[in-house]
């Protein structure tokens, strides 16, 4: 059975209307049909006969696939406001990095150097990496679609003062980069052996009998330690990365310090740190190993204490210099 | 060869796009002050020399009028319905200051060019791609 002329205009048009927004299927379809005929009529009009299958075909598949014609009607959308772009791909790459460079030390270094089974245990972890790979991009561009959805304005992005841009990296940014990186590995380096020292720990034991028993703060405290410390490496990276993010580093800086004081408050507090067992020694000698045990911890938490305190006046002082410092020339190259 | 050809068309075609949409607007509100139906208007541009593609004109007719720049109106012409679209009030309101913004920026174009000896080009991609 020959297709006629109607027959395939309105397969053209059902096929077009398929893309469309249900409001506006009517409307547009009217108008498309309209136009449609009106230019198969000129064409007819001009040829002296009626068109045939062929030549409507042509027609038709000069104005584009059904799908092309509707995506014409649609509004331009898009996934993440272009303007945001920079932002989501920083955001994207420190997000990634504080996710995977944690992950590569606990989850992957771990398993790969314990388990009886490197090779299951890589495989495990590249799938995890992966797991969690995708669900950080997902997430972070989750967030940014919704901003742009709901017409997050950034307040920053219009009330920025060129004088507060970072100055031009020199040489010193090199040094400063090299001292973050070596931060940031000595941070890293912490937090793997406090993990492997203090994992559900609640005593040492010696050679001979002899053991050492944690207090109970340990307990309290080893969480807080290991996120301070981790916190801390992630801000060495991101200063390697970015040395020039003076402020954000001295804040983050002062942030750390305050909670590492919070952490040997609790301590002082707690006291009692550790306890003694040992068959072989008197009892007035376990209470002055006990005393000189507890007593180097005290002195120990006390010169973290001094150390934290200088290192918070020291970023609080870097923060208020450049606050109050004047660019001295407009530099020009 | 072919393939840097291929790409300086590519390249050629979305900037020739990028400037044509700004003028099709003014070309359309300017040709709207009279009443039209779709592709009347079409015709109409292109007779004057500025064929636009039918995917092109009614998505921009519509956003026009999304915008309050024109107004349409269904109505039977030759036993068929038919849209008409005309300028709306604040169509002929913006339209001149459009207008007077275009004609300062042709002639500040036409300025640049003369100093530069390029007021006259002298064969256009477009008029070879014609005579082949």
């Amino acid at each position: 059975m020959p297709i006629t002329k109607t027959d395939l205009i309105d397969r053209y048009l059902h096929a077009v209307k398929f893309w469309l927004p249900k409001a506006q299927q009517e409307d547009i379809i009217a108008e498309l049909g309209e136009d449609l005929l009106s230019q198969v009529e000129e064409g007819e009009a001009a040829l002296g006969h009626q068109l045939d299958e062929d030549e409507l075909a042509i027609i038709l598949k000069k104005r584009g696939s059904p799908m092309k014609v509707a995506s014409s009607y649609l509004p331009e959308q898009r996934l993440i406001n272009p303007a945001m772009l920079p932002v989501y791909r920083l955001v994207l790459k420190i997000v990634l990095l504080w996710v995977f460079v944690p992950l590569f030390a606990f989850v992957f270094l771990g398993p790969v150097l314990a388990f009886a089974h490197p090779g299951r245990a890589l495989l495990a972890c590249c799938v995890e990496y992966w797991r969690a790979a995708f669900m950080t991009v997902g997430m972070v561009t989750t967030v940014f679609a919704l901003l742009d959805r709901y017409q997050v304005k950034f307040k920053h992005a219009d009330n920025w003062d060129p004088r507060k841009l970072p100055r031009v990296p020199g040489t010193q940014d090199t040094r400063a980069r090299w001292n973050h990186l070596a931060g940031f590995i000595f941070g890293l380096a912490a937090a793997v052996f406090w993990v492997s020292l203090m994992w559900q720990r609640s005593e040492f034991a010696f050679s001979g009998g002899t053991r050492l028993i944690l207090g109970p703060v340990w307990k309290q405290i080893y969480w807080p330690v290991l996120g301070v410390t981790l916190t801390g490496a992630f801000f060495d990276l991101l200063s390697s990365l970015y040395p020039r993010w003076t402020r954000v580093r001295s804040r983050a800086r002062i942030g750390i310090d305050i909670c590492g004081l919070i952490i040997a408050a609790v301590l002082l507090r707690a006291g009692n740190f550790v306890g003694i067992v040992d068959g072989h020694l008197s009892a007035t000698d376990l209470a002055t190993s006990v005393a000189w045990f507890n007593g180097m911890i005290d002195w120990t938490v006390i010169a973290a204490v001094v150390i934290e305190i200088g290192d918070a006046i020291h970023e609080a002082r870097s923060l208020l210099r450049g606050k109050s410092a004047k660019p001295a020339a407009i530099q020009t190259t | 060869m072919i393939h840097t050809n291929a790409a300086s068309s590519e390249l050629f075609d979305n900037l020739r796009l990028e400037l044509r949409r700004g003028c099709l607007v003014v070309a359309v509100l300017a040709q709207l002050y009279t009443e039209h139906y779709g592709y009347a208007l079409r015709k109409a541009l292109g007779d004057q020399g500025l064929a636009i593609d039918e995917n092109t004109l009614y998505p921009l007719l519509r956003r026009l009028e999304s915008q309050g720049l024109l107004v349409s109106q269904w109505r039977e012409e030759e036993k068929r319905n038919k849209r008409f679209y005309r300028l709306s009030p604040l169509g002929e309101e913006v339209l001149p200051d459009l207008l007077e913004e275009w004609r300062q920026m042709t002639s500040a174009l036409e300025r640049i060019l003369g100093d530069r000896g390029l007021a006259s080009t002298p064969k256009s991609r477009s008029q070879s791609k014609e005579e082949k």
